[in-house]
């Protein structure tokens, strides 16, 4: 074989084998936050980690807000991410649609990896139960989230509610847990749907809150946050990034950056941790393949 | 055939007669709406004009007149407004405001009222068979929170009037919160708002807080003043158009006033007060005075700022 007509094989071969590697060779791990609580606390809380992955890998990893839950695949594809933090029916759409690796999720300074969904009221509201509800205001985080939404749905029709637009007066939607808490306390909604870990993190930073609120429902336990990566990534690359989540517990500075990021360590996670997720869904009438969440 | 002169003198007569009393039978109003505002505020004003809008969307206003009276809110000016209405026999009575409201119903009469702005610990007070109206369910607490993000607070000016339950029932339950947050809480009871000088001189607040008081608003170019002389952090339980607070937590006035005048037009078409349901206004607006707190040196922090309904910048 002459060498001229090696060519297009070794360019094929390049493509095939540098591409893959582009964005670590780009010098740069890009790593997408979903919106789940106030950005500019979420952004405070994720820096020390992004420092310290960066360190320990010895290439650029950058976090990003993604603006809204909503968005979040799209925002992944259009922005080439290499992964994200994602919330359960995020990180479903994330290994349903490109396959993505679920890596790690960290665990809470109480022990727990998993989270739950509250619908919650001001205790001044007289609700109590879903009749009560009938032609109330209520407040969603997004119809991306299980927590903020999708578990919502699912205990209004357990409960006979299959026409939400008809039976509350106003539905609205804030984008962020954070938001829809602050939305009933200060009473521009008379109910509120969250993840548990907002509003237990909120509570313990103003008592007061916990005084003035009652969970009314409480959803079965979910996967918390987990960092999915693309399969495209370098398996060699992947693996490393787990590593160092994995083993921060035993590095002392791993377990500084694991105090400011608000957790006790991480933990590996894995696809059938999503499996709670699709009773859920059933139960709420929805399909991820048809559900339409933008 | 020859016209006699008592033909025609009756004949003119009679058109007199008929010139004088047909403007009057044509153009009296239909009905007559009293309405009674808790002091003179910019924020009844605006309930009222969206009030007098929707009455006119729903071919109302014109055929109907509308008395407005804006006593001082004090117990005695509040219940001769009602008295004053209850006199005239109008056919239904607006109120704007907890204490309007309460003063209409202690003089028991059987005229339908529909009040708004009423907040909602006084819903107890007004139920009768012939009110109903709109309430406010407004957060003592989370205004709170919001001021106290913005400066740490030892002690805690309470602008309230003795005169307004209303604001007495605020002002009890910042008292309160307070403590939970080891505040000291200095309450300023405003009864007129020519006072309002003396009453905040020698104070030791180092941030205020406005009741949903008429007194405290109607001063409230004054308490601004103060607020900004001192450079301290102040929050307001009502929208103000001109003079408005670094942070607003309030219902908004128009939205009530359609209300009101939805519920209005159900009375003049002969429903009962007690089939018509009171209903909590649903437009709550948090409104941050991005402009003076700037001016005062003071940064809210961008995660309340992405909570505002409004900024003002």
């Amino acid at each position: 074989m002459k060498a001229r007509h090696c060519i297009p094989f070794f360019l094929v071969m390049a493509v095939v084998v540098i591409w893959p590697l582009r964005a670590f060779c780009e010098g740069e791990v890009l790593v997408g936050l979903i919106p789940e609580e106030n950005i500019f606390n979420q952004m405070e809380r994720h820096r020390p980690l992004e420092a310290y992955l960066s360190k320990k890998l010895g290439s650029s990893v950058r976090f990003t807000i993604l603006s809204r839950y909503g968005d979040v695949m799209d925002r992944f594809m259009s922005r080439k991410m290499d992964g994200a933090f994602f919330g359960v029916f995020t990180g479903v759409l994330a290994v349903d649609r490109i396959d993505a690796e679920p890596i790690a999720r960290a665990v809470n300074p109480d022990g727990s990896a998993t989270v739950q969904s509250y619908i919650f009221v001001r205790n001044d509201s007289g609700i109590r139960g879903v009749k009560d509800m009938k032609g109330k205001r209520i407040t969603f985080v997004d119809r991306a989230t299980v927590t903020g939404y999708l578990y919502a749905l699912s205990y209004l029709r357990e409960n006979g509610v299959t026409d939400p637009d008809a039976f509350f007066k106003d539905i609205s939607f804030t984008g962020s847990h954070g938001s829809t808490i602050y939305a009933v306390l200060d009473g521009r909604a008379d109910i509120g749907t969250v993840k548990s870990k907002i509003f237990q993190k909120l509570v313990a930073k103003d008592p007061t809150i916990k005084e003035e609120l009652t969970i009314i429902a409480r959803s079965r336990e979910l996967p918390d946050t987990t960092l999915l990566l693309r399969r495209d990534l370098p398996q060699s690359l992947r693996s490393r990034i787990k590593a160092v989540l994995l083993g921060m517990e035993k590095d002392p500075e791993g377990i500084e950056v694991l105090r400011q990021f608000e957790a006790q360590k991480f933990i590996e996670a894995k696809k059938e941790d999503f499996v709670a997720f699709y009773e859920i869904a059933r139960n709420a009438g929805i399909s991820v393949k048809t559900y339409k969440y933008k | 055939m020859p016209i006699r002169l008592g033909d025609t003198a009756f004949f003119v007569a009679t058109i007199l007669l008929v010139l004088l009393v047909l403007p009057v039978s044509c153009l009296a109003a239909e009905n007559t709406i009293g309405v009674i505002m808790t002091g003179d505020i910019p924020y009844y004003n605006d309930l009222h004009k969206a009030f007098m809008t929707k009455l006119g969307q729903h071919g109302i206003a014109s055929k109907t007149e509308v008395i407005v009276q804006k006593p001082y809110p004090d117990h005695i000016s509040l219940s001769n407004a009602a008295r004053k209405f209850i006199a005239m026999e109008v056919d239904v009575i607006v109120a704007y405001g907890a204490p309007a409201a309460v003063a209409v119903v202690r003089e028991k009469s059987k005229i339908p009222m529909v009040y708004a702005a009423v907040y909602d610990p006084f819903m107890s007070e007004l139920k009768t068979r012939y009110s109903t109206g709109v309430y406010v369910k407004l957060s003592v607490s989370s205004l709170l929170r919001y001021l106290k993000s913005l400066k740490q607070i030892k002690t805690l000016g309470v602008v309230y009037n003795s005169n307004e339950e209303d604001s007495v029932y605020q002002f009890s339950e910042l008292t309160k919160l307070a403590a939970q947050y080891g505040m000291k809480v200095e309450g300023i009871n405003l009864k007129r708002h020519q006072d309002v000088q003396a009453k905040l001189a020698g104070s030791q607040m180092d941030a205020g807080f406005l009741t949903g008081s008429s007194v405290a608003h109607m001063a409230m170019g004054q308490i601004i003043e103060y607020a900004k002389g001192r450079k301290i952090p102040y929050a307001s339980f009502s929208l103000g158009t001109d003079a408005r607070a670094l942070i607003t937590l309030a219902a908004r006035p128009d939205n009530q006033g359609d209300k009101v005048a939805d519920k209005v037009q159900k009375i003049l078409d002969g429903i009962s007060p007690d089939k018509i349901r009171s209903e909590a206004a649903t437009e709550i607006e948090l409104v941050f005075n991005m402009k003076d707190a700037t001016s005062l040196g003071m940064k809210i922090p961008m995660e309340l700022v992405t909570e505002a309904t409004r900024l003002i910048k």
